[in-house]
């Protein structure tokens, strides 16, 4: 690293310098000479003009032209055995655990964490962010969370980083922080956006790189959460022979938060049997680049949609409840939707679970597989205590928001479906083994 | 007057659990803590004889090069303090000598083995005769386990304790000694202090993940024959606040954290009369 010291201070820096054994050598001096001048001895290598060196590089005047894909709509029928098609959702890459490179990481370290990446009563349930008391005489907290979905960009990219800014927002309001006080960070991880000969597609690219900018001035301005740092990697592209691949254009958007009182912190595995289970904001048939549609080779057209003005109304009112203390786990939901939520917040519990499809808010679902498998945005899977029932859906009553069931002793993972029977019946340690055999090593 | 105790957490080349550390000696009443760097004390601005009690905490000393804590082990072993020009392993046995207390924390647990302080059989410092070697997963591993407490030990620091719950988060735990009358001796010494068991058996195991790197008669700490120096791979000043508790959210604790007691452990001997009869107080080094 590099720094600017007084001239009268460089000997106690030096010395200083040598105490630590830090090697330190003084490099030059700021000049008024308005030239950035290198030399190596007495030779000049460099000598530049201030203004050049800031101004010099010529504005590039690129092409962006948008021409929304048309995926084939898939025809997928649904599944006649859904414990079946659950456990290989669960088995998926995005979606299971991650224990073994988690546990590869020291995220105890500084003895402030208060929510851990591996939560609930087996020390292995996803969290879905953390908390951290980063002063250890206090109770204030900060809590960071991310959101990431690159596969929204094969339909949209302006829905994919409105997706991934609604995915890190969530996360934080899931474990207790609010949007009170939360800031940014936008992650670009890009393929090559400049119409070349290597680069045939560049104005559709270009197009992708605009229309995400698009949706973080959208989203982070409702939401306010600024964006006060961030990162680009915008040359993801590998070429062998005439074979390229370019990575699908990614945001990961990560968020750092204020927790006034980390006591207050939620975490996302069920708690008791007895407390009610309940779903909040609405579903609907949003499949387009869902691990469901993955699953099934197919990618399609309805991608999900982030109504930020709603989502904000529900994250406000979430917030307040999880502060005075009225919910008893809080999940975020996003790949693989509820079916994927619900089941990991039972089995990360060691309980089990029964929920009925028709008390879920929802609109435009025809089937229980779109149900189960959509991937809407802004929704959460929330467990109260029974006593806490009439608090929690007063806290709630702007939001959508239905009580879908109930956590039981069990140890089964019941699912009744919109027509009214039962249409899934799973032991939670065969669904959690299904989620953590992957990547188990 | 109450005595006033002065702890010192030492930090500096890859350390970076001493904050803390520091925090844990603070909750546990020592009335003055400060976090040195080990240049501070190798220029000769600080002193560990103006201490009672040792801290060294967890993190990568100088890299972890040539193995955890080796190359560290070496600076000790072999730099002179500026000034007065005194190798610093003089101070460390004069330390040592005047009954002080050291408490070594996964990377500083490793530290003390590579230094040979622990287990220091007949008061011999300076000599290796145990190490902690590669987790037998072969990797760096987060994760909590449960410790069996030998209440026989003569380990000052973990009296009264049975059973204590805490996180590991190392690559090199695996206890070995380099004979088998070595660990004989260990045990017959009741130097092994703590041993990894499960939350159900306080039985040591060698099953993973209760014992996490495949430790040899599942041995997670040891003393020095007096039992003021004592060095365990498991943290204690990471559980000093229920919150700490990885399943704080669905469990009722105590509002302190388990790890605590071993910190109060240290300032209270102390205080203790005891701390000052020092059976084998020798004379000053150099």
């Amino acid at each position: 690293m590099s720094l600017a010291i007084q001239p009268e201070k460089i000997d106690e820096f030096m010395e200083l310098a040598r105490k630590m054994e830090v090697e330190a050598t003084i490099l030059g001096t700021f000049t008024d000479t308005g030239k950035f001048h290198i030399r190596y001895g007495e030779r000049t290598i460099a000598c530049l003009d201030m203004e050049f060196l800031h101004e010099g590089v010529p504005q590039m005047k690129l092409t962006a032209k948008w021409v929304p894909p048309r995926n084939p709509e898939p025809d997928i029928s649904e599944p006649a055995d859904y414990g079946r098609a659950l456990k290989a959702m669960f088995s998926r890459l995005n979606i299971c655990s991650k224990e073994s490179v988690v546990r590869q990481y020291d995220h105890e370290v500084q003895g402030g964490s208060v929510v851990k990446p591996l939560v609930g009563a087996a020390n292995d349930g996803p969290s879905d962010a953390a908390v951290v008391r980063p002063v250890l005489e206090s109770c204030e907290g900060v809590v960071v969370a991310n959101g990431i979905c690159p596969r929204y960009s094969d339909i949209d990219a302006y829905h994919m980083a409105a997706c991934a800014i609604d995915e890190a927002v969530r996360n934080a309001v899931a474990v207790g922080g609010s949007l009170e006080r939360l800031a940014g960070l936008d992650n670009f991880c890009w393929c090559d956006p400049v119409q070349s000969e290597k680069t045939p597609d560049g104005h559709y690219k270009l197009a992708q790189l605009v229309r995400a900018n698009l949706a973080l001035y959208d989203y982070t301005r409702i939401y306010g959460v600024p964006c006060i740092s961030g990162k680009d990697s915008m040359k993801n592209d590998y070429q062998i022979g005439d074979t390229k691949i370019s990575i699908p254009p990614t945001l990961l958007f990560s968020v750092i938060g204020r927790i006034e009182d980390v006591r207050k912190a939620v975490t996302m595995d069920a708690k008791r049997a007895g407390d009610l289970v309940y779903v909040l904001g609405e579903t609907k048939r949003e499949l387009g680049g869902s691990e469901w549609y993955a699953m099934h080779g197919a990618v399609g057209n309805d991608v999900p949609k982030v109504d930020a003005a709603r989502a904000k109304v529900l994250y406000t009112a979430l917030s307040m409840a999880i502060r005075q203390g009225i919910v008893a786990s809080c999940h975020d939901c996003s790949d693989g939707g509820l079916a994927v939520a619900l089941a990991e917040t039972a089995f990360s519990g060691g309980l089990g679970m029964s929920v009925d499809l028709a008390a879920v808010p929802a609109s435009g679902i025809a089937r229980d597989d779109e149900m189960l498998f959509s991937e809407s945005q802004s929704r959460f899977v929330v467990t109260v205590q029974p006593e806490k029932k009439a608090a929690f859906e007063a806290a709630l009553a702007g939001s959508p928001s239905a009580c879908v069931g109930t956590v039981t002793a069990d140890g089964l993972f019941r699912v009744k479906g919109l027509r009214g029977s039962m249409i899934l019946e799973e032991k939670i340690a065969d669904l959690k083994e299904a989620w953590q055999r992957t990547l188990r090593f | 007057m109450p005595k006033i105790v002065k702890s010192i957490v030492l930090t500096g080349n890859g350390t970076n659990c001493e904050r803390e550390m520091a925090h844990a000696c603070r909750l546990a009443g020592s009335d003055e803590v400060d976090i040195v760097y080990i240049h501070e004390i190798l220029n000769g601005e600080k002193r560990l004889d103006d201490y009672h009690f040792l801290n060294l905490p967890g993190g990568f000393l100088d890299g972890d090069d040539l193995g955890s804590a080796k190359a560290g082990a070496n600076r000790i072993v072999h730099a002179k303090v500026r000034g007065s020009g005194e190798p610093l392993r003089d101070e460390l046995l004069r330390f040592i000598n005047n009954g002080k207390l050291i408490l070594g924390v996964c990377n500083g647990f490793q530290l003390m083995v590579k230094l040979g302080i622990l287990p220091a059989f007949d008061g011999e410092y300076f000599k290796q005769t145990v190490t902690l070697s590669f987790n037998d997963s072969g990797r760096f591993e987060d994760r909590w386990v449960w410790l069996a407490v030998n209440e026989k030990s003569p380990c000052v620091f973990t009296k009264g304790l049975k059973k204590i719950y805490l996180p590991v988060r190392h690559g090199e735990g695996k206890f070995m000694a380099k004979s088998a009358p070595i660990l004989k001796r260990l045990h017959r010494q009741d130097q092994v202090v703590a041993r990894y068991c499960t939350e159900k058996s306080d039985k040591p195991t060698l099953e993973y993940p209760a014992n996490p790197n495949g430790a040899v008669d599942a041995i997670a700490g040891i003393c020095n024959e007096t039992g003021r120096l004592y060095g365990m791979m498991p943290h204690p000043e990471a559980y000093t606040h229920y919150t700490n508790h990885p399943r704080w959210t669905r469990e009722d604790l105590p509002e302190e954290g388990m790890g605590l007691a071993i910190f109060k452990n240290a300032i209270r001997f102390i205080r203790s009369d005891e701390f000052e009869q020092h059976p084998v107080r020798i004379q000053e080094a150099g």
